[in-house]
């Protein structure tokens, strides 16, 4: 039975720290090999987790939701008013993304995401999350200094462009839709997907382009 | 829990480490971390309860180990409370007694389901919503002893109730093993509200709030 006390597993983490091996890859591996022996996971599930979000899952799918917004405005509003529903016509809709809003940069709006309480990400339709996004630096500073973080990751804005930031402490989640690159007016759709980027979808880049790229 | 897992608005901290990097693993342990934490559960194990777990890690700890090491070690914290494992199998690798889950492990045809199925947390929630979309709500300046995400950074601070979405679960109640859920807004604050030096800026912070964590402003 879960106790759902704090106290319990506050000095289970303690124990932990005392007697697991300190290097991390031995703690994991001391850790699978008795749940394996205890019958407690199954190796093929682990390795199925493993393939899907190495494999399979991951931000080409966020970028063909973009691209199709980007060329199909009744999709684009869809998107905007039922994240999770529009990103289903693709299948898409999964793990971490039963309740996700689309939000959408304009001239004037800079959106940016992120999870200062822990490391909450639309799973299913970016993949698994890059370890920066998950670093205390990325959640400490994000909401406070968005422009200083932004400058680091290259995207400079104007003073009259509104940072908008999204701090995801309730499960729903945030996609960034960037703006449409100017250079690429006349691509079609699978050919603007490939131009979107997996930190533009979260806001660390904002200005797409096509250059010395072919359609 | 006014743990160090609350970091918005922390000072201190320097650049962002690894902007140039995208591969979700980077270590071989760390793909077997990720898939363990992802296929070990058990059925009472409520999302805010394992993020609760993880807020209890010794505070260097969490601000040291690597993240999937962390949540490696969150499910051997959380089996062990469960008495699916103990301490000692854990220092002797040995298995001691054959554990009855709940429910048997996981499977890879249950991971191809979970990555394809939604979920919700949206909650019925029989009073009518206290506040509606313009209205001004302060956050409580209130320290709750258990989990909650009321992110200490927005406590006493007010904003704009710019969304409503009907009820959802309340974090604090699941991580005491309860289902059950309040009306959740989204508030936008002004960042020169929040912060200092922001003053003159026009950006904003957005944060998802339960009903009960906010007040009239």
């Amino acid at each position: 039975m879960t106790s759902f006390d704090p106290k319990k597993i506050a000095h289970i983490h303690h124990e932990l720290h005392a007697h697991l091996p300190s290097e991390p890859a031995l703690r994991t591996k001391a850790l699978e090999s008795l749940l394996v022996e205890k019958g407690l996971v199954d190796p093929a599930a682990v390795d199925a987790w493993i393939e899907i979000y190495r494999d399979e899952i991951g931000p080409k799918r966020g970028a063909s939701v973009v691209a199709r917004a980007w060329t199909d405005a009744g999709f684009k509003a869809r998107l905007l008013v039922d994240g999770t529903a529009a990103i289903d016509e693709f299948g898409f809709a999964g793990d971490a993304t039963g309740h996700l809003q689309a939000v959408e940069n304009t001239p004037e709006v800079h959106n940016l995401v992120v999870c200062t309480l822990c490391s909450c990400y639309p799973f299913s339709l970016l993949g698994l999350s890059p370890a920066w996004y998950k670093s205390n630096e990325y959640r400490a500073r994000a909401v406070r200094d968005p422009r200083g973080v932004l400058a680091e990751f290259g995207v400079e804005l104007a003073d009259n462009v509104e940072v908008r930031v999204w701090d995801s402490t309730s499960e729903r989640r945030y996609l960034v839709l960037p703006e449409k690159p100017e250079d690429a007016d006349d691509w079609d759709e699978e050919a603007l997907a490939r131009l979107v980027t997996r930190n533009s979808m979260i806001g660390t880049e904002r200005r797409l382009s096509a250059l010395g790229r072919t359609a | 829990m006014d743990g160090l897992h609350d970091l918005g608005g922390r000072e201190g901290f320097g650049p962002v480490p690894g902007k140039e990097e995208g591969r979700p693993f980077h270590e071989e342990w760390e793909t077997r971390a990720f898939g363990i934490m992802s296929a070990v559960g058990e059925p009472e194990w409520t999302i805010d309860w394992s993020r609760y777990c993880r807020e209890l890690i010794p505070p260097v700890d969490y601000l040291t180990r690597p993240y999937f090491d962390q949540w490696a070690t969150v499910v051997a914290a959380q089996l062990i409370d469960a008495g699916y494992l103990t301490l000692d199998e854990l220092k002797s690798r040995k298995s001691l007694f054959h554990a009855s889950p709940e429910s048997p492990p996981s499977t890879p045809e249950a991971a191809q389901a979970f990555v394809r199925t939604p979920k919700s947390y949206a909650a019925d929630v029989s009073s009518e919503p206290a506040f509606a979309i313009g209205d001004a709500v302060r956050a409580k300046l209130s320290n709750p002893a258990g989990h909650t995400r009321l992110p200490g950074y927005v406590r006493g601070r007010s904003g704009i109730v710019v969304a409503h979405h009907g009820g959802h679960l309340l974090p604090d109640a699941g991580a005491c093993g309860e289902q059950w859920g309040e009306h959740l807004y989204t508030v936008s604050f002004a960042a020169s509200e929040l912060w200092p030096e922001a003053e003159g800026r026009r950006d904003r912070v957005m944060v998802d709030l339960w009903e009960s964590y906010v007040e009239p402003a």
